[in-house]
C-alpha cells in the first residue's frame, strides 16, 4: 500500500483510492480522540476532517498532476487559506466544521504514525545521541532569543512605549 | 492505532507543579509518540511490524497535507489580524533564522546532512512537513528534523519554561517582545513560554496574551514560508560552505558500521 504512495509518480485510479481508504481510516481515528480528549460531537468534526482531507487530496493530486515542480503543502495551504477568508461563500461553513477539530488531535495521531515509522530508524536515532539533544536545546533557544532581539529592537524603534 | 490515541487521551494532560509558577504539562501528544514507538520495538506484538511501519511511512505525506490544511485555514480565518498588528509581529518571524547559527556547532559535532534538517528551523510539525516533503522520508536531513523534534516534543517545553524564568531576570528586553518570541511554533511550548512571562508583568496580561498566542499563529502560518523560502536555501549553502572546512567524520555512519 504504501508504495502506491512513495514511488509513483502518475496518479493511478487505484492510488488515488488508496489515499481516500488511509485518509478516512485517519479521520475516523482523529474523530475518536478529537471526541474522548475534547469532547467535539463526533459528527461535526468528522465533517471538519472531511474537508480538511479533501483538501489535501486535492493539494496531493496538483502536485503530482500539474507541471510546476510546487509542493502539495503550498497547494494545500493556499486552499486552505482562500476558502477561509473573510468575505468568501465557504468561509462560514468550512470555519465551523474544521473549529470542531483540535489541532492537537490531528497531531496526537499523526505522531502515533511518526513514533511507529521511527521503530525503524531506532538504531540510527541512538546514534544521534547526546549530541543531538545538545543541538536541540540550542535551536531553541537561538530561535526564542532570535525572535525576542528582534521584536524587542523594531518595538523601540517603532516608538511602543514600555508600558 | 486506534488503541494508542484512545489510551492517549484518556491519560489525558497531566500537569506537574514544580513551583508556584512553574508547572511541567505533559500532553497525550507526547504518549502515543512514545506507545508508537514502545509498540514496534516490543517484537511481541505481531500487530506492528515491519509492514505496519512501512505503511506508516508513506501515509505520512497525506497526514502531513491534513496538517497543514487545518493551520491554513487558521491563516485564512485570522488574515486581517496580520494587516492590523504592525511590524514587529512580521518582522520578528525572521528572528527565528537565529536557528541557522547552530549549524556550525552541528557539524563540529560529527553531523552531515543531518545538520540541514537539524538547524534550518525549531523542528516542530510544520517544519518536519517540510523537510520530509522536500528530502523524502529515509534522507539524513529528515533524521535531523525528526531527531529535534522528538527531542524537543520530550524536553522541549521543561527546557524553554526555565530558559524564559532565566532571560526575564537577565534582560532588559521589551515585554512584548518576550511575548511575541514565546510564540515559537509549538503549542505546548508557547504555553509554557508565557506563563514566567506573565507572572514578570503583572497587570499587562491581556496584552501579553494576545501578542504570545498570536505570534505562535505566525509562526505557524508564516513561519512555514519563512522556511521554505529564506532559512531552507540559506541552511544548504551555509552547509556546502562550511562542510568542507569545518565537518568532521560522519558519527552516523561510524557508528553503523561499528555494528
Amino acid at each position: 500500500m504504501a508504495d502506491f504512495i512513495d514511488g509513483s509518480e502518475n496518479v493511478t485510479v487505484h492510488g488515488i483510492l488508496n489515499w481516500i481508504l488511509l485518509l478516512v481510516i485517519f479521520s475516523i481515528i482523529t474523530v475518536i480522540g478529537n471526541y474522548i480528549g475534547y469532547e467535539h460531537p463526533m459528527a461535526d468534526s468528522l465533517v471538519g476532517m472531511g474537508i480538511l482531507s479533501l483538501i489535501t487530496l486535492i493539494g496531493v493530486w496538483m502536485e503530482r498532476e500539474l507541471p510546476f515542480n510546487i509542493s502539495s503543502i503550498l497547494y494545500i495551504s493556499i486552499i486552505g487559506i482562500l476558502i477561509a477568508l473573510p468575505g468568501m461563500p465557504t468561509s462560514d461553513f468550512v470555519l465551523y466544521y474544521v473549529s470542531q477539530v483540535e489541532l492537537l488531535s490531528i497531531v496526537t495521531v499523526f505522531l502515533a504514525y511518526v513514533g511507529i515509522g521511527m521503530g525503524k530508524s531506532w538504531d540510527e536515532f541512538k546514534a544521534l545521541g547526546w549530541r543531538a539533544v545538545v543541538i536541540t536545546v540550542l535551536v531553541i533557544a537561538s530561535t526564542y532569543y532570535g525572535a525576542a532581539i528582534v521584536a524587542h529592537v523594531i518595538l523601540v524603534l517603532t516608538g511602543v512605549p514600555a508600558v | 492505532m486506534l488503541i494508542l490515541v484512545i489510551i492517549a487521551e484518556l491519560i489525558g494532560t497531566i500537569n506537574i507543579p514544580l513551583t508556584k509558577d512553574v508547572s511541567i504539562t505533559i500532553m497525550p501528544l507526547i504518549y502515543t509518540i512514545i506507545l508508537g514507538l514502545v509498540f514496534y520495538l516490543a517484537k511481541p506484538i505481531k500487530w506492528i511490524q515491519r509492514k505496519q511501519a512501512r505503511i506508516a511511512e508513506g501515509a505520512m505525506m497525506l497526514f502531513i497535507g491534513v496538517l497543514i490544511a487545518k493551520l491554513a485555514i487558521s491563516s485564512g480565518q485570522s488574515i486581517h489580524l496580520i494587516f492590523e498588528m504592525g511590524p514587529a509581529l512580521i518582522l520578528q518571524e525572521l528572528g527565528h533564522l537565529a536557528t541557522i547559527l547552530v549549524l556550525p556547532i552541528a557539524l563540529l559535532l560529527g553531523f552531515k546532512e543531518e545538520a540541514i534538517g537539524m538547524t534550518n528551523s525549531i523542528g516542530r510539525e510544520p517544519n518536519v512537513a517540510v523537510v520530509v516533503d522536500k528530502f523524502g522520508f529515509n534522507s539524513p536531513q529528515s533524521r535531523g528534523v525528526f531527531a529535534i523534534f522528538i527531542i524537543g516534543t520530550v524536553i522541549g517545553t521543561i527546557f524553554i519554561s526555565f530558559l524564559v524564568t532565566l532571560s526575564l531576570s537577565f534582560l532588559p528586553l521589551h515585554p512584548y517582545a518576550f511575548a511575541m518570541a514565546s510564540g515559537v511554533g509549538s503549542a505546548s511550548m508557547n504555553a509554557a513560554a508565557i506563563g514566567p512571562t506573565l507572572a514578570a508583568f503583572p497587570g499587562m496580561e491581556t496584552s501579553i496574551e494576545a501578542f504570545a498566542g498570536f505570534s505562535n499563529l505566525l509562526s505557524f502560518c508564516v513561519g512555514i514560508y519563512i522556511v521554505i523560502f529564506i532559512a531552507m536555501p540559506l541552511t544548504e549553502k551555509l552547509y556546502y560552505w562550511l562542510e568542507p572546512k569545518i565537518g568532521k567524520e560522519s558519527i552516523v555512519e561510524k557508528k553503523m558500521e561499528d555494528e
